[in-house]
């Protein structure tokens, strides 16, 4: 059951959708952030945009590819100075495909966010009411305030718990089910287990170069994502209830009477 | 009759207020609800994507922590702390940096106007009832936090 139904397609543009699995938003980003988080990992900058598809399918592939190319073993050896090894690494057959797909991804998160940002302004000055209120049989979803350093701490400790706070249930296990393959193949948390005893040259040795290398932009992205989510929705939290009070308090028989007792007393 | 004048900022508490009051025999016509276009200023460091102008001292930091951690776990493999240290230290490294580098451009480059900080009074609400009721409206506003209240005779 949703609070809104747009029957009749009277209006052109929509800001936001409160909907089963997220609140979908149209915001105002920086298209340089945005193309960066692709060039961080593609499929980033999409699943920003709220593009969930093509930004889970482009991460996907990244994955696929990367891994039979070995790009990250080989930009490990390279970051070293160990070219030859790099050169080694690769997988020629791989390699050559991951390019393209690659830049589109940048270019095509960075063009979608310069013409939303357009679209955004439109829908903000048409301000057609919206969705903000959804029960269903298997989820309830709703504006409401919340913490954005919340979504931060709780993307730290595991990525996708953030988006889970702000009812981004997609990215939330889109994110949880990643993690669990990039964590257990990297062997990341054995390694903290022997930073833990000390052992530094053994941490060091158990890690796996190319599955570690996705996770640093993981972190990154479910902290940023989540992060800017919260804020962005505390403020449509804000204009929503902002165009409420006025529709349904603003009384035109209202008067502020101060003042007023003595000019009507006989 | 008594107007009683609120502020209150944009929540849950003051829609659970309005309906409070109306429980309580307050006519929906007597409450009046201002919702107020607040300066457009960071009321946190880090929440200047509060301003709809796409910005915010998150984005840069991320970035770069992110970038730095990558190369920091890379060249961590060769250094004596490992790639797990180097990664968190290459993540806070450029995490400052980033920060640093949007505090220099929004804050000695672009110079804002002078900052709000702290909670702020987003929408002011005006209830009309009768003197008797004005205690009752009065708890009622605090219990659902309004910053402040005055009480108005006529």
């Amino acid at each position: 059951m949703d609070n809104f139904r747009n029957r009749d397609n009277q209006f052109r543009r929509y800001k936001a959708h409160v909907n089963i699995v997220g609140t979908t938003q149209i915001h105002l980003r920086n298209p340089y952030i945005i193309a960066w988080w692709s060039a961080a990992f593609p499929g980033f900058g999409h699943l920003l945009l709220s593009k969930y598809l093509r930004g889970l399918m482009l991460f996907t592939w990244e994955v696929i590819v990367n891994n039979n190319a070995k790009i990250n073993v080989a930009m490990v050896h390279t970051f070293c100075g160990d070219i030859q090894l790099a050169k080694e690494a690769l997988n020629i057959r791989w390699v050559l495909m991951y390019i393209p797909v690659y830049l589109f991804a940048i270019w095509d998160s960075y063009r979608t966010s310069v013409d939303m940002n357009k679209m955004y302004l439109l829908a903000e000055r048409e301000n057609a009411p919206f969705n903000s209120f959804t029960i269903g049989a298997l989820e309830i979803n709703y504006l409401d305030k919340r913490k954005p350093v919340m979504s931060v701490i709780w993307s730290l400790f595991m990525p996708g718990l953030g988006h889970l706070y702000i009812d981004r249930i997609v990215t939330a296990f889109f994110s949880l089910i990643w993690t669990i393959i990039f964590l257990y193949f990297s062997n990341t948390l054995l390694a903290v287990h022997y930073l833990f005893l000390g052992k530094i040259a053994q941490a060091t040795a158990v890690l796996d170069m190319q599955w570690l290398m996705y996770m640093p932009s993981m972190w990154g992205f479910a902290v940023y994502d989540s992060y800017a989510n919260t804020v962005e929705n505390n403020k449509l939290f804000n204009s929503e209830q902002k165009d409420f009070l006025i529709k349904h308090y603003q009384s035109p028989k209202f008067t502020i009477k101060k003042g007023m007792w003595s000019v009507e007393q006989p | 009759m008594i107007q009683i004048f609120s502020t209150f900022e944009h929540s849950l508490n003051l829609e659970l207020a309005i309906s409070s009051l109306e429980k309580n025999g307050v006519a929906k016509e007597h409450i009046f609800a201002v919702p107020l276009t607040n300066r457009k200023a960071e009321r946190r460091l880090f929440d200047t994507i509060h301003s709809t102008d796409g910005i915010s001292l998150m984005s840069t930091g991320a970035a770069l922590g992110t970038a730095f951690a990558v190369i920091g776990a890379s060249v961590g493999f060769k250094l004596a702390w490992g790639p797990i240290y180097w990664g968190l230290i290459g993540t806070a490294g450029g995490f400052v940096l980033g920060l640093l580098i949007d505090i220099f451009y929004y804050k000695v480059l672009k110079k804002r106007q002078r900052l709000l900080r702290g909670k702020n009074s987003e929408v002011i609400l005006i209830v009309e009832c009768h003197e008797e009721k004005g205690d009752i409206v009065e708890d009622i506003l605090w219990h659902h936090f309004a910053l402040g209240i005055a009480r108005l005779r006529m």
